[in-house]
């Protein structure tokens, strides 16, 4: 289990030789606390700036906490840093993490050496990673060659050379095509199936919705909230949409309509037949439906549409009113 | 231990990709160091050919082993200064974001240090190496006390241009701002480890600061054990220094690597570009 406990990163402000740049000290992440277990992909979510990236280096060690703690299985990441680095692996988004002068085949050869991968075994891993990221055929070839997609994947290959039991996936199907993208989903699944935790950051939320049965929400350094991507979707309580057509006007179905207590907007569609849009923190559409038949309406369409986790966030993230 | 072979072995194949892109550049790395020395040569045969010189220098009466001091001043040379280019190059790699998934692996920063100068000193030099040593034989300008004495000058070459290389290469990969020390370190390293001229020729200040670079003691002990027919005990003061040298250097190579690291972990720099 990956634990941290009152995580705060600072930045310190730039210094020159003379006199400081004019910069600030900036806090990127603020009182974090996160526990990211084995044999489950956990999201972290934010917008821009949130901290995400900050608190994946710092437990993946390329970061120092400046306050709190963090282990990793038990070892801390700063005091134990080489075991823990044994024991996890990052992969940012983008095409950077691989040498351009080396094949694809040479650049795992290379990691696994400096992750002291079993020389028995490494070959073997090479061949079965090239494979899972669909580049066999083009191992030989020199990275430089590849396109950016492909650099891609052979970074995710990097990631895993070592048989990481932490995966700390930082934006992986940034730049990726969309049946790439579907298949490192598929990828990391069946990674957290075998056991191996993953923290995983997306700007894709579908994919977090897809992948992660727990989801941490910070905003500039901070927990916001955190559970299910269901639960924090309905914690926001946002409006369901709900549209509704019917095939000719009933004054009876109007005042059933508002009766139901939800914000309803009403309109004519391109056939001039009536519409209804309603909006309510709960899902309406049972009871609509029943009401409308009650009320002798004929439905024509009726189209319910949730809030997704992605308006979730940007609820979560949007500032506080100025009172 | 075997850990850090490893990575050595990691090393080597890395630089032989960033090295050998062309099969041209296996004809410059012989091209090179001849252009160099002739340069060289060229350079200070007017100082030669002046009146006097003679008596100051010896060596200018004699234009073959002056051939021969300053081939050696020029192999010397070409192995330093090929880890000062492998430094300049280490520090690419934080712009290419390798140097990040570097440090993610638990290799030991010191043998990677150690591990990418020896590469690239071997891939760089081990042609001109070969080279002037076929040449010294051929033209008959080896002078040796013992046969072991051609172990003892390749150790006092290669020992401390490996620390010197470790060294250049744990202050380039935390620092943006270090090109300065590409351009100090090509002209001036000529000029004051004594590559062209002798030391006695140059000024007490100039060889007060040759001594802090290792190129300076090497070329005395090669030039010495190679071409003068010096022992271990006549060269026991030059080994020691040279020994004391590349300590201090890898002992600041530690403790940079230290620092450097934990500022980047403070700071964040290692991402920055």
């Amino acid at each position: 289990m990956i634990v941290t406990r009152e995580l705060r990163k600072t930045y310190p402000a730039k210094r020159t030789l003379f006199r400081r740049s004019g910069g600030t000290e900036t806090r990127a992440v603020d009182g974090l606390s996160l526990s990211i277990p084995p044999g489950a992909v956990t999201g972290l979510l934010g917008l821009n700036g949130a901290g995400k990236t900050t608190t994946i280096k710092i437990i993946a060690t390329l970061l120092h906490p400046t306050t709190g703690t963090i282990t990793v299985d038990g070892l801390d990441v700063v005091r134990d840093a080489r075991a823990v680095r044994r024991r996890i692996n990052l992969i940012a988004g983008g095409e950077r993490m691989v040498y351009a002068r080396l094949t694809g085949r040479e650049n795992l050869w290379y990691f696994g050496q400096l992750y002291d991968v079993p020389r028995a075994t490494l070959r073997a891993r090479i061949d079965e990673l090239l494979e899972l990221v669909g580049l066999p055929d083009a191992a030989d070839t020199l990275v430089e060659r590849y396109s950016r997609g492909m650099r891609q994947r052979l970074s995710i290959a990097r990631g895993l050379i070592n048989q990481p039991a932490y995966l700390l996936l930082d934006e992986p199907t940034l730049g990726l095509d969309a049946p790439i993208a579907r298949d490192l989903r598929a990828v990391v699944a069946r990674l957290a199936q075998e056991g191996v935790g993953v923290l995983l950051t997306s700007h894709y939320l579908a994919e977090v919705e897809e992948l992660c049965g727990h989801v941490y929400v910070i905003d500039r350094g901070r927990l916001v909230a955190e559970g299910s991507p269901t639960a924090l979707t309905a914690g926001t309580r946002l409006p369901h949409t709900v549209e509704l057509t019917l095939a000719e006007a009933a004054p009876a179905v109007s005042v059933a309509v508002g009766a139901l207590g939800a914000e309803v907007e009403t309109g004519l569609d391109a056939e001039g037949r009536p519409t209804y849009v309603l909006r309510s923190p709960d899902d309406l559409a049972g009871e609509l439906a029943t009401a409308v038949v009650r009320a002798g309406g004929a439905i024509v369409r009726l189209e319910v549409n949730p809030p997704t986790l992605e308006d979730a966030i940007l609820a979560m993230a949007a500032p506080a009113p100025v009172s | 231990m075997s850990a850090a072979l490893r990575v050595f072995a990691a090393e080597g194949l890395k630089q032989h990709r960033r090295i050998f892109g062309s099969k041209l550049v296996v004809f410059s790395m012989l091209l090179w160091p001849v252009l160099t020395l002739a340069t060289t040569y060229y350079t200070v045969l007017p100082v030669t050919s002046a009146p006097g010189a003679a008596q100051r220098w010896p060596l200018v009466a004699e234009p073959g082993r002056l051939l021969a001091f300053l081939a050696a001043g020029a192999l010397a040379y070409t192995f330093f200064f090929s880890l000062v280019q492998s430094a300049w190059h280490f520090s690419f790699e934080r712009v290419s974001g390798t140097l990040e998934a570097m440090f993610l692996t638990p290799a030991s920063r010191m043998a990677l240090v150690l591990a990418n100068g020896s590469s690239a000193l071997v891939q760089n030099a081990w042609l001109f190496g070969c080279f002037g040593i076929a040449a010294a034989l051929a033209t008959g300008s080896l002078h040796l006390a013992h046969p072991g004495m051609l172990a003892v000058a390749a150790l006092a070459l290669l020992v401390p241009a490996v620390a010197w290389g470790a060294f250049l290469n744990s202050l380039l990969m935390f620092s943006r701002d270090s090109a300065f020390l590409y351009t100090l370190l090509d002209d001036p390293l000529w000029f004051v480890a004594g590559v062209r001229l002798p030391l006695f020729a140059l000024p007490v200040w100039v060889k007060a600061i040759g001594l802090a670079f290792p190129l300076t003691t090497s070329l005395t002990v090669l030039r010495g054990a190679l071409l003068d027919g010096r022992d271990t005990g006549e060269l026991a003061g030059h080994l020691a220094f040279l020994a004391g040298l590349s300590a201090v250097l890898l002992g600041l190579t530690a403790v940079l690597l230290r620092v450097g690291e934990r500022h980047a972990q403070r700071t964040g720099s290692l991402q920055l570009f």
